[in-house]
Protein backbone atom coordinates (compact mmCIF):
# COMPACT_ATOMS: atom_id res chain seq x y z
CA UNK A 1 0.00 0.00 0.00
CA UNK A 2 1.18 3.10 -0.65
CA UNK A 3 0.72 6.96 0.98
CA UNK A 4 -1.74 7.82 -1.27
CA UNK A 5 -3.98 4.41 -1.10
CA UNK A 6 -3.49 4.42 2.79
CA UNK A 7 -4.87 8.13 2.93
CA UNK A 8 -7.66 7.69 0.81
CA UNK A 9 -8.85 4.62 2.77
CA UNK A 10 -8.52 6.50 6.03
CA UNK A 11 -12.50 7.21 6.13
CA UNK A 12 -13.25 3.82 5.70
CA UNK A 13 -10.92 2.67 8.24
CA UNK A 14 -12.41 5.33 10.72
CA UNK A 15 -15.74 4.11 9.98
CA UNK A 16 -14.74 0.25 10.42
CA UNK A 17 -16.17 -0.92 6.84
CA UNK A 18 -12.35 -1.52 5.04
CA UNK A 19 -12.13 -5.11 4.85
CA UNK A 20 -9.56 -6.55 7.11
CA UNK A 21 -6.74 -7.84 4.96
CA UNK A 22 -6.72 -3.80 3.89
CA UNK A 23 -6.89 -2.97 7.11
CA UNK A 24 -4.18 -4.77 8.36
CA UNK A 25 -2.02 -3.21 5.38
CA UNK A 26 -3.01 -0.12 6.23
CA UNK A 27 -2.12 -0.22 10.26
CA UNK A 28 1.13 -1.72 8.89
CA UNK A 29 1.85 1.59 6.72
CA UNK A 30 1.15 3.46 9.64
CA UNK A 31 3.46 2.07 11.79
CA UNK A 32 6.23 2.55 9.43
CA UNK A 33 5.46 5.62 7.62
CA UNK A 34 5.59 9.03 9.89
CA UNK A 35 3.88 11.01 6.88
CA UNK A 36 0.61 8.92 7.29
CA UNK A 37 0.56 9.14 11.24
CA UNK A 38 0.61 13.07 11.16
CA UNK A 39 -2.15 12.81 8.41
CA UNK A 40 -4.24 10.19 10.43
CA UNK A 41 -3.67 12.04 13.29
CA UNK A 42 -4.97 15.28 11.46
CA UNK A 43 -7.71 13.54 10.15
CA UNK A 44 -9.15 12.22 12.97
CA UNK A 45 -8.81 15.85 15.52
CA UNK A 46 -10.77 17.08 12.46
CA UNK A 47 -13.20 14.82 12.21
CA UNK A 48 -13.52 14.26 16.05
CA UNK A 49 -14.27 18.19 16.24
CA UNK A 50 -16.79 18.27 13.39
CA UNK A 51 -19.16 15.00 15.33
CA UNK A 52 -18.88 17.14 18.03
CA UNK A 53 -20.57 20.32 16.79
CA UNK A 54 -23.54 20.92 18.46
CA UNK A 55 -26.97 20.27 16.37
CA UNK A 56 -29.10 24.15 15.60
CA UNK A 57 -32.34 23.34 16.62
CA UNK A 58 -35.11 25.32 15.52
CA UNK A 59 -37.66 27.84 16.90
CA UNK A 60 -41.09 26.38 17.55
CA UNK A 61 -42.56 28.62 14.65
CA UNK A 62 -41.27 26.10 12.07
CA UNK A 63 -43.88 23.52 13.53
CA UNK A 64 -46.52 25.83 13.88
CA UNK A 65 -45.74 27.05 10.02
CA UNK A 66 -45.87 23.47 9.46
CA UNK A 67 -48.78 22.14 11.14
CA UNK A 68 -50.85 25.57 9.62
CA UNK A 69 -49.67 24.74 6.34
CA UNK A 70 -51.42 21.13 6.89
CA UNK A 71 -54.10 22.58 8.33
CA UNK A 72 -54.71 24.74 5.52
CA UNK A 73 -53.78 22.22 2.67
CA UNK A 74 -57.18 19.78 4.33
CA UNK A 75 -59.87 22.25 4.42
CA UNK A 76 -58.95 23.09 0.60
CA UNK A 77 -59.23 19.87 -0.33
CA UNK A 78 -62.50 18.78 2.03
CA UNK A 79 -64.23 21.59 3.23
CA UNK A 80 -63.65 24.69 1.12
CA UNK A 81 -66.57 25.69 -1.63
CA UNK A 82 -64.76 23.75 -4.11
CA UNK A 83 -66.73 20.59 -4.55
CA UNK A 84 -64.75 19.64 -7.53
CA UNK A 85 -61.18 19.49 -5.54
CA UNK A 86 -62.03 17.27 -2.97
CA UNK A 87 -63.85 14.58 -5.74
CA UNK A 88 -60.79 15.21 -8.36
CA UNK A 89 -58.44 13.64 -5.08
CA UNK A 90 -61.60 11.01 -4.15
CA UNK A 91 -61.06 10.50 -8.37
CA UNK A 92 -57.32 10.25 -8.13
CA UNK A 93 -57.35 7.83 -4.69
CA UNK A 94 -59.96 5.78 -6.55
CA UNK A 95 -57.84 5.55 -9.79
CA UNK A 96 -54.37 5.29 -7.58
CA UNK A 97 -55.81 1.94 -6.08
CA UNK A 98 -57.05 0.29 -9.68
CA UNK A 99 -54.70 0.92 -11.42
CA UNK A 100 -51.17 -0.85 -11.37
CA UNK A 101 -48.16 0.82 -9.73
CA UNK A 102 -45.33 -0.92 -11.86
CA UNK A 103 -43.99 0.25 -14.74
CA UNK A 104 -44.38 -3.22 -16.60
CA UNK A 105 -48.09 -3.75 -15.95
CA UNK A 106 -48.45 0.02 -16.56
CA UNK A 107 -47.48 -1.30 -19.96
CA UNK A 108 -49.23 -3.99 -20.22
CA UNK A 109 -52.72 -2.46 -19.02
CA UNK A 110 -52.06 0.11 -21.73
CA UNK A 111 -51.55 -2.39 -24.23
CA UNK A 112 -54.56 -4.13 -23.33
CA UNK A 113 -57.08 -1.01 -23.45
CA UNK A 114 -55.28 -0.06 -26.68
CA UNK A 115 -56.56 -3.69 -28.01
CA UNK A 116 -60.16 -3.50 -26.51
CA UNK A 117 -60.27 0.30 -27.89
CA UNK A 118 -59.54 -1.21 -31.33
CA UNK A 119 -61.44 -4.07 -31.31
CA UNK A 120 -64.48 -1.88 -30.15
CA UNK A 121 -63.52 0.62 -32.98
CA UNK A 122 -63.78 -1.63 -35.47
CA UNK A 123 -67.13 -3.03 -35.18
CA UNK A 124 -68.95 -0.25 -33.93
CA UNK A 125 -66.96 2.30 -36.30
CA UNK A 126 -67.45 -0.65 -39.06
CA UNK A 127 -68.97 0.97 -42.54
CA UNK A 128 -72.36 -0.24 -43.20
CA UNK A 129 -72.76 -2.79 -45.65
CA UNK A 130 -73.20 -0.98 -49.22
CA UNK A 131 -76.51 -3.39 -49.70
CA UNK A 132 -78.74 -1.62 -46.97
CA UNK A 133 -81.51 -0.08 -48.77
CA UNK A 134 -81.95 3.50 -48.13
CA UNK A 135 -85.33 5.37 -48.95
CA UNK A 136 -85.18 8.07 -51.46
CA UNK A 137 -84.70 11.42 -49.95
CA UNK A 138 -84.98 14.04 -52.64
CA UNK A 139 -81.63 16.46 -52.32
CA UNK A 140 -83.46 19.47 -50.65
CA UNK A 141 -84.97 17.55 -48.11
CA UNK A 142 -81.14 15.66 -47.96
CA UNK A 143 -80.17 19.30 -47.44
CA UNK A 144 -82.04 20.72 -44.81
CA UNK A 145 -81.42 17.25 -43.08
CA UNK A 146 -77.39 17.72 -42.58
CA UNK A 147 -78.45 22.11 -42.09
CA UNK A 148 -79.80 20.85 -38.76
CA UNK A 149 -77.18 18.52 -37.64
CA UNK A 150 -74.58 21.36 -38.56
CA UNK A 151 -77.08 23.59 -36.33
CA UNK A 152 -77.34 21.45 -33.44
CA UNK A 153 -73.36 20.66 -33.20
CA UNK A 154 -72.91 24.02 -33.18
CA UNK A 155 -74.77 25.03 -30.49
CA UNK A 156 -73.47 22.14 -28.34
CA UNK A 157 -70.08 23.49 -28.73
CA UNK A 158 -70.96 26.97 -28.56
CA UNK A 159 -71.90 25.85 -25.17
CA UNK A 160 -68.06 24.58 -24.29
CA UNK A 161 -67.15 27.51 -26.64
CA UNK A 162 -68.49 30.32 -24.17
CA UNK A 163 -67.61 28.24 -21.19
CA UNK A 164 -63.93 28.15 -21.82
CA UNK A 165 -63.58 31.92 -21.61
CA UNK A 166 -65.58 32.43 -18.11
CA UNK A 167 -62.69 33.84 -15.55
CA UNK A 168 -62.83 31.50 -12.40
CA UNK A 169 -60.73 28.21 -12.13
CA UNK A 170 -63.77 26.13 -11.48
CA UNK A 171 -65.61 28.13 -14.14
CA UNK A 172 -62.58 26.72 -16.55
CA UNK A 173 -62.05 23.60 -15.87
CA UNK A 174 -66.17 22.73 -15.62
CA UNK A 175 -66.16 24.33 -19.50
CA UNK A 176 -62.86 21.90 -20.16
CA UNK A 177 -65.08 18.86 -18.67
CA UNK A 178 -68.09 19.81 -20.38
CA UNK A 179 -65.73 19.73 -23.99
CA UNK A 180 -65.43 15.67 -23.23
CA UNK A 181 -69.19 15.31 -23.59
CA UNK A 182 -68.59 16.33 -27.43
CA UNK A 183 -68.15 13.39 -29.46
CA UNK A 184 -66.76 14.86 -32.60
CA UNK A 185 -66.01 18.23 -31.46
CA UNK A 186 -64.81 20.39 -34.22
CA UNK A 187 -61.64 22.20 -34.83
CA UNK A 188 -62.66 25.35 -33.07
CA UNK A 189 -63.21 23.67 -29.77
CA UNK A 190 -60.17 21.48 -30.17
CA UNK A 191 -58.26 24.68 -30.79
CA UNK A 192 -59.28 26.22 -27.33
CA UNK A 193 -58.60 22.89 -25.26
CA UNK A 194 -55.01 23.60 -26.74
CA UNK A 195 -54.89 26.99 -25.90
CA UNK A 196 -56.59 26.02 -22.64
CA UNK A 197 -53.24 23.42 -22.07
CA UNK A 198 -50.78 26.02 -23.47
CA UNK A 199 -51.67 29.15 -21.49
CA UNK A 200 -54.28 28.28 -18.27
CA UNK A 201 -52.61 29.37 -15.33
CA UNK A 202 -54.21 26.27 -13.74
CA UNK A 203 -52.52 23.29 -13.32
CA UNK A 204 -55.46 21.35 -12.58
CA UNK A 205 -57.38 23.22 -16.00
CA UNK A 206 -54.22 22.55 -18.37
CA UNK A 207 -54.25 18.66 -16.71
CA UNK A 208 -58.14 18.36 -17.76
CA UNK A 209 -57.44 19.98 -21.05
CA UNK A 210 -54.75 17.42 -21.54
CA UNK A 211 -57.13 14.55 -20.96
CA UNK A 212 -59.58 15.96 -22.89
CA UNK A 213 -56.97 16.43 -25.74
CA UNK A 214 -56.44 12.97 -25.35
CA UNK A 215 -58.60 10.74 -27.87
CA UNK A 216 -58.21 13.29 -30.44
CA UNK A 217 -54.18 13.13 -30.86
CA UNK A 218 -54.90 12.07 -34.74
CA UNK A 219 -56.30 15.46 -35.58
CA UNK A 220 -53.20 17.89 -36.66
CA UNK A 221 -54.46 20.59 -34.95
CA UNK A 222 -53.64 18.58 -31.41
CA UNK A 223 -50.62 17.64 -31.98
CA UNK A 224 -49.13 20.55 -32.94
CA UNK A 225 -50.34 22.36 -30.04
CA UNK A 226 -49.05 19.36 -28.00
CA UNK A 227 -45.29 20.28 -29.61
CA UNK A 228 -45.86 23.66 -28.99
CA UNK A 229 -46.99 23.72 -25.38
CA UNK A 230 -44.56 21.22 -24.03
CA UNK A 231 -41.94 23.36 -24.19
CA UNK A 232 -43.56 26.13 -22.10
CA UNK A 233 -44.42 24.04 -19.86
CA UNK A 234 -43.17 23.98 -15.97
CA UNK A 235 -45.83 21.84 -14.07
CA UNK A 236 -43.99 18.65 -14.15
CA UNK A 237 -47.47 16.70 -13.76
CA UNK A 238 -48.69 18.23 -16.88
CA UNK A 239 -45.01 17.74 -18.79
CA UNK A 240 -45.14 13.96 -18.17
CA UNK A 241 -48.83 13.59 -19.19
CA UNK A 242 -48.01 15.60 -22.42
CA UNK A 243 -44.67 13.34 -23.30
CA UNK A 244 -46.68 10.18 -22.68
CA UNK A 245 -49.28 11.58 -25.10
CA UNK A 246 -47.13 12.38 -27.36
CA UNK A 247 -45.40 8.79 -27.13
CA UNK A 248 -48.60 7.56 -27.44
CA UNK A 249 -49.81 9.45 -30.59
CA UNK A 250 -46.36 8.39 -32.07
CA UNK A 251 -45.51 11.36 -32.88
CA UNK A 252 -42.08 11.42 -34.39
CA UNK A 253 -41.64 15.35 -34.88
CA UNK A 254 -41.37 15.31 -30.68
CA UNK A 255 -38.10 13.92 -31.29
CA UNK A 256 -36.16 16.86 -30.37
CA UNK A 257 -38.00 18.72 -27.70
CA UNK A 258 -38.09 15.39 -25.72
CA UNK A 259 -34.06 15.15 -26.80
CA UNK A 260 -33.28 18.55 -25.17
CA UNK A 261 -35.68 17.69 -21.98
CA UNK A 262 -34.09 14.32 -21.12
CA UNK A 263 -30.39 16.62 -21.29
CA UNK A 264 -31.83 19.52 -19.43
CA UNK A 265 -30.21 18.85 -16.34
CA UNK A 266 -32.53 21.26 -14.55
CA UNK A 267 -35.76 19.64 -15.36
CA UNK A 268 -37.44 17.68 -12.91
CA UNK A 269 -36.00 14.01 -12.53
CA UNK A 270 -39.37 12.10 -13.63
CA UNK A 271 -40.00 14.44 -17.10
CA UNK A 272 -36.53 13.64 -17.83
CA UNK A 273 -37.14 9.53 -17.43
CA UNK A 274 -40.38 10.25 -18.93
CA UNK A 275 -38.80 12.24 -22.37
CA UNK A 276 -36.34 9.06 -22.10
CA UNK A 277 -39.06 6.39 -22.10
CA UNK A 278 -40.73 8.27 -24.81
CA UNK A 279 -37.81 8.55 -27.08
CA UNK A 280 -37.55 4.82 -26.64
CA UNK A 281 -40.97 4.42 -28.12
CA UNK A 282 -40.53 6.80 -30.72
CA UNK A 283 -37.04 5.29 -31.79
CA UNK A 284 -38.36 2.08 -31.81
CA UNK A 285 -38.35 0.50 -35.95
CA UNK A 286 -42.20 0.18 -36.41
CA UNK A 287 -43.86 -2.87 -36.43
CA UNK A 288 -45.31 -4.51 -39.41
CA UNK A 289 -49.23 -3.53 -40.11
CA UNK A 290 -50.26 -7.28 -39.40
CA UNK A 291 -48.31 -7.82 -36.17
CA UNK A 292 -50.40 -6.05 -33.79
CA UNK A 293 -49.45 -8.20 -30.62
CA UNK A 294 -45.62 -6.63 -30.74
CA UNK A 295 -45.58 -5.59 -27.54
CA UNK A 296 -42.10 -4.10 -27.54
CA UNK A 297 -43.01 -1.64 -30.52
CA UNK A 298 -46.08 -0.27 -28.70
CA UNK A 299 -46.41 3.20 -27.37
CA UNK A 300 -47.64 3.56 -23.86
CA UNK A 301 -51.12 4.41 -23.56
CA UNK A 302 -50.84 8.28 -21.09
CA UNK A 303 -52.62 7.67 -17.95
CA UNK A 304 -53.88 10.71 -16.61
CA UNK A 305 -53.96 11.51 -13.40
CA UNK B 1 -44.85 -7.10 22.05
CA UNK B 2 -44.68 -3.25 20.36
CA UNK B 3 -46.07 -1.83 17.10
CA UNK B 4 -43.37 -1.57 14.75
CA UNK B 5 -43.64 1.76 13.63
CA UNK B 6 -44.24 2.42 9.74
CA UNK B 7 -40.92 3.32 8.08
CA UNK B 8 -40.30 6.65 6.17
CA UNK B 9 -41.28 4.76 2.77
CA UNK B 10 -44.71 3.61 4.10
CA UNK B 11 -45.41 6.93 5.37
CA UNK B 12 -44.69 8.59 2.21
CA UNK B 13 -46.60 5.97 -0.26
CA UNK B 14 -49.94 7.15 2.95
CA UNK B 15 -49.37 10.55 1.92
CA UNK B 16 -49.54 10.23 -1.99
CA UNK B 17 -52.75 8.12 -1.61
CA UNK B 18 -53.65 10.81 -0.25
CA UNK B 19 -53.55 10.81 3.62
CA UNK B 20 -52.21 13.81 4.14
CA UNK B 21 -51.84 13.61 7.61
CA UNK B 22 -49.09 11.15 8.21
CA UNK B 23 -46.68 13.77 6.42
CA UNK B 24 -46.77 15.06 10.14
CA UNK B 25 -44.89 11.67 11.23
CA UNK B 26 -42.62 12.66 8.34
CA UNK B 27 -41.97 16.23 9.30
CA UNK B 28 -41.51 14.81 12.98
CA UNK B 29 -38.85 12.42 12.16
CA UNK B 30 -37.36 15.17 9.21
CA UNK B 31 -37.41 18.38 10.44
CA UNK B 32 -34.18 18.92 12.95
CA UNK B 33 -32.56 17.00 10.57
CA UNK B 34 -33.11 19.39 7.55
CA UNK B 35 -33.47 22.44 9.70
CA UNK B 36 -29.55 21.66 10.83
CA UNK B 37 -28.17 20.76 7.06
CA UNK B 38 -29.82 24.00 5.69
CA UNK B 39 -28.36 26.17 8.75
CA UNK B 40 -24.82 24.44 7.73
CA UNK B 41 -25.72 25.33 4.03
CA UNK B 42 -26.61 29.07 4.84
CA UNK B 43 -25.11 30.12 8.09
CA UNK B 44 -28.66 31.56 8.58
CA UNK B 45 -31.43 29.91 11.22
CA UNK B 46 -34.43 32.03 10.21
CA UNK B 47 -33.98 31.42 6.55
CA UNK B 48 -33.35 27.69 7.62
CA UNK B 49 -36.60 27.46 8.80
CA UNK B 50 -38.32 28.94 6.05
CA UNK B 51 -36.58 26.39 3.47
CA UNK B 52 -37.46 23.68 5.44
CA UNK B 53 -41.26 24.77 5.21
CA UNK B 54 -40.79 24.80 1.62
CA UNK B 55 -39.25 21.19 1.56
CA UNK B 56 -42.31 19.87 3.02
CA UNK B 57 -44.81 22.24 1.05
CA UNK B 58 -42.74 20.67 -2.16
CA UNK B 59 -43.42 17.06 -0.86
CA UNK B 60 -46.91 17.49 -0.52
CA UNK B 61 -47.14 19.64 -4.19
CA UNK B 62 -44.76 16.52 -5.47
CA UNK B 63 -46.08 14.18 -3.45
CA UNK B 64 -47.72 12.39 -6.80
CA UNK B 65 -44.10 11.94 -8.04
CA UNK B 66 -42.94 10.09 -5.38
CA UNK B 67 -42.24 6.25 -6.92
CA UNK B 68 -42.73 2.90 -5.66
CA UNK B 69 -39.43 1.76 -5.89
CA UNK B 70 -37.77 5.18 -4.22
CA UNK B 71 -36.31 5.84 -0.90
CA UNK B 72 -37.99 8.51 1.12
CA UNK B 73 -34.21 10.17 2.83
CA UNK B 74 -32.59 10.56 -0.92
CA UNK B 75 -35.72 12.06 -2.36
CA UNK B 76 -36.14 14.50 0.76
CA UNK B 77 -32.57 15.53 0.03
CA UNK B 78 -32.97 15.67 -3.12
CA UNK B 79 -35.63 18.35 -2.85
CA UNK B 80 -34.12 19.92 -0.04
CA UNK B 81 -30.65 20.69 -2.52
CA UNK B 82 -32.99 22.41 -4.66
CA UNK B 83 -34.83 24.47 -2.76
CA UNK B 84 -31.25 25.44 -1.53
CA UNK B 85 -29.86 26.03 -4.95
CA UNK B 86 -33.04 28.16 -5.66
CA UNK B 87 -32.71 30.10 -2.40
CA UNK B 88 -29.10 30.87 -3.80
CA UNK B 89 -30.14 31.21 -7.05
CA UNK B 90 -32.64 34.03 -5.53
CA UNK B 91 -30.08 35.41 -3.36
CA UNK B 92 -27.83 35.30 -6.19
CA UNK B 93 -24.58 34.81 -4.12
CA UNK B 94 -24.09 32.25 -1.84
CA UNK B 95 -23.71 33.57 1.61
CA UNK B 96 -20.13 33.02 3.21
CA UNK B 97 -19.59 33.96 7.32
CA UNK B 98 -16.01 34.71 7.96
CA UNK B 99 -16.94 36.06 11.60
CA UNK B 100 -17.73 33.59 14.47
CA UNK B 101 -20.28 36.54 15.84
CA UNK B 102 -22.37 36.00 12.68
CA UNK B 103 -23.16 32.87 13.38
CA UNK B 104 -25.63 30.28 15.01
CA UNK B 105 -24.49 29.39 18.68
CA UNK B 106 -26.18 27.12 20.23
CA UNK B 107 -26.74 27.86 23.56
CA UNK B 108 -24.98 25.93 26.36
CA UNK B 109 -26.52 26.33 30.08
CA UNK B 110 -23.91 24.75 31.90
CA UNK B 111 -21.36 26.43 34.38
CA UNK B 112 -18.35 27.49 31.90
CA UNK B 113 -15.22 26.24 32.66
CA UNK B 114 -11.59 27.41 31.06
CA UNK B 115 -11.79 23.94 29.22
CA UNK B 116 -14.90 24.74 28.20
CA UNK B 117 -14.67 28.01 26.69
CA UNK B 118 -11.16 26.78 24.46
CA UNK B 119 -13.59 24.40 23.46
CA UNK B 120 -16.28 26.55 22.29
CA UNK B 121 -14.06 28.68 21.10
CA UNK B 122 -13.36 25.93 19.22
CA UNK B 123 -16.10 24.92 17.69
CA UNK B 124 -16.48 28.42 16.81
CA UNK B 125 -13.38 28.40 14.85
CA UNK B 126 -14.83 25.21 12.80
CA UNK B 127 -17.96 26.29 12.01
CA UNK B 128 -16.21 29.97 10.39
CA UNK B 129 -14.01 27.41 8.56
CA UNK B 130 -17.28 25.00 7.26
CA UNK B 131 -18.75 27.99 6.25
CA UNK B 132 -15.48 29.15 4.43
CA UNK B 133 -15.42 26.16 2.48
CA UNK B 134 -17.02 25.97 -1.27
CA UNK B 135 -20.65 25.27 -1.01
CA UNK B 136 -19.84 21.55 -2.95
CA UNK B 137 -17.41 20.41 -0.45
CA UNK B 138 -19.54 21.90 2.52
CA UNK B 139 -22.45 20.07 1.36
CA UNK B 140 -20.94 16.67 1.13
CA UNK B 141 -19.08 16.90 4.49
CA UNK B 142 -22.53 18.17 5.78
CA UNK B 143 -24.56 15.29 4.47
CA UNK B 144 -21.86 12.52 5.26
CA UNK B 145 -20.17 13.70 9.02
CA UNK B 146 -23.40 15.47 10.35
CA UNK B 147 -26.40 13.91 8.68
CA UNK B 148 -25.12 10.82 8.10
CA UNK B 149 -26.36 10.23 5.16
CA UNK B 150 -25.09 7.05 3.25
CA UNK B 151 -22.30 7.55 0.80
CA UNK B 152 -24.45 5.46 -1.18
CA UNK B 153 -27.39 8.03 -0.92
CA UNK B 154 -25.34 10.71 -1.39
CA UNK B 155 -24.25 9.27 -4.96
CA UNK B 156 -27.52 8.66 -6.18
CA UNK B 157 -28.21 12.44 -4.87
CA UNK B 158 -25.30 13.71 -6.36
CA UNK B 159 -25.46 11.18 -9.07
CA UNK B 160 -22.18 10.19 -8.76
CA UNK B 161 -20.74 6.45 -7.26
CA UNK B 162 -20.30 5.76 -3.75
CA UNK B 163 -16.16 6.26 -4.69
CA UNK B 164 -16.37 9.28 -5.47
CA UNK B 165 -18.43 10.45 -2.72
CA UNK B 166 -15.70 9.33 -0.39
CA UNK B 167 -12.97 10.37 -2.96
CA UNK B 168 -15.05 13.95 -2.40
CA UNK B 169 -15.53 13.97 1.38
CA UNK B 170 -11.74 13.33 1.78
CA UNK B 171 -10.80 16.52 -0.21
CA UNK B 172 -13.24 18.57 1.93
CA UNK B 173 -11.91 17.05 5.01
CA UNK B 174 -8.66 17.91 4.07
CA UNK B 175 -9.37 21.21 3.02
CA UNK B 176 -11.17 21.95 6.00
CA UNK B 177 -8.34 20.87 8.46
CA UNK B 178 -6.37 23.36 6.34
CA UNK B 179 -8.87 26.53 6.94
CA UNK B 180 -9.46 25.66 10.50
CA UNK B 181 -5.96 25.21 11.57
CA UNK B 182 -5.13 28.47 9.25
CA UNK B 183 -7.60 30.34 11.30
CA UNK B 184 -6.39 28.87 14.34
CA UNK B 185 -2.79 29.68 13.82
CA UNK B 186 -4.35 33.47 12.73
CA UNK B 187 -6.26 33.69 16.12
CA UNK B 188 -3.20 32.87 17.97
CA UNK B 189 -0.88 35.28 16.84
Amino acid sequence: MNCQRVQESFLDHQDGTLPADESAALRAHLASCPTCQREWAALQEITRKLDALPVPAPSPRLREQFYAMLDTHERQATHSGNPFAFARSRLDRFFEALLPHRPSLQFAFSLALLAGGILVGARVLAPEPATVAVPVVDPSSKEEIAALHRRMDQMGQLVADSLLVHKSTNDRLQSVLATMDVANPDRKLLADLVSALAFDPSVNVRLSALEALAPHTKVDVVRAGLLTALPRETAPLVQVGMIELLAAAGEREATPILDKISRDTTANQNVREAARRALAVLRAPLSPPTDNQNASNKPAQPILT
Amino acid sequence: MAEELPTDHELMIAVRAGDIPRLGDLFERYHQRLFAFFVRLTSQPSTSEDLVQLVFYRILKYRHTYRDEGKFTAWIYHLARKVAADHWRKQSNTPIATDPTELPEVVDTAPDSAEQTAGREDLALLRVALAQLPVEQREVLVLSRLQQVEHRDIAQLLETTPGAVKVRVHRALKELREVYFKLRRERAA
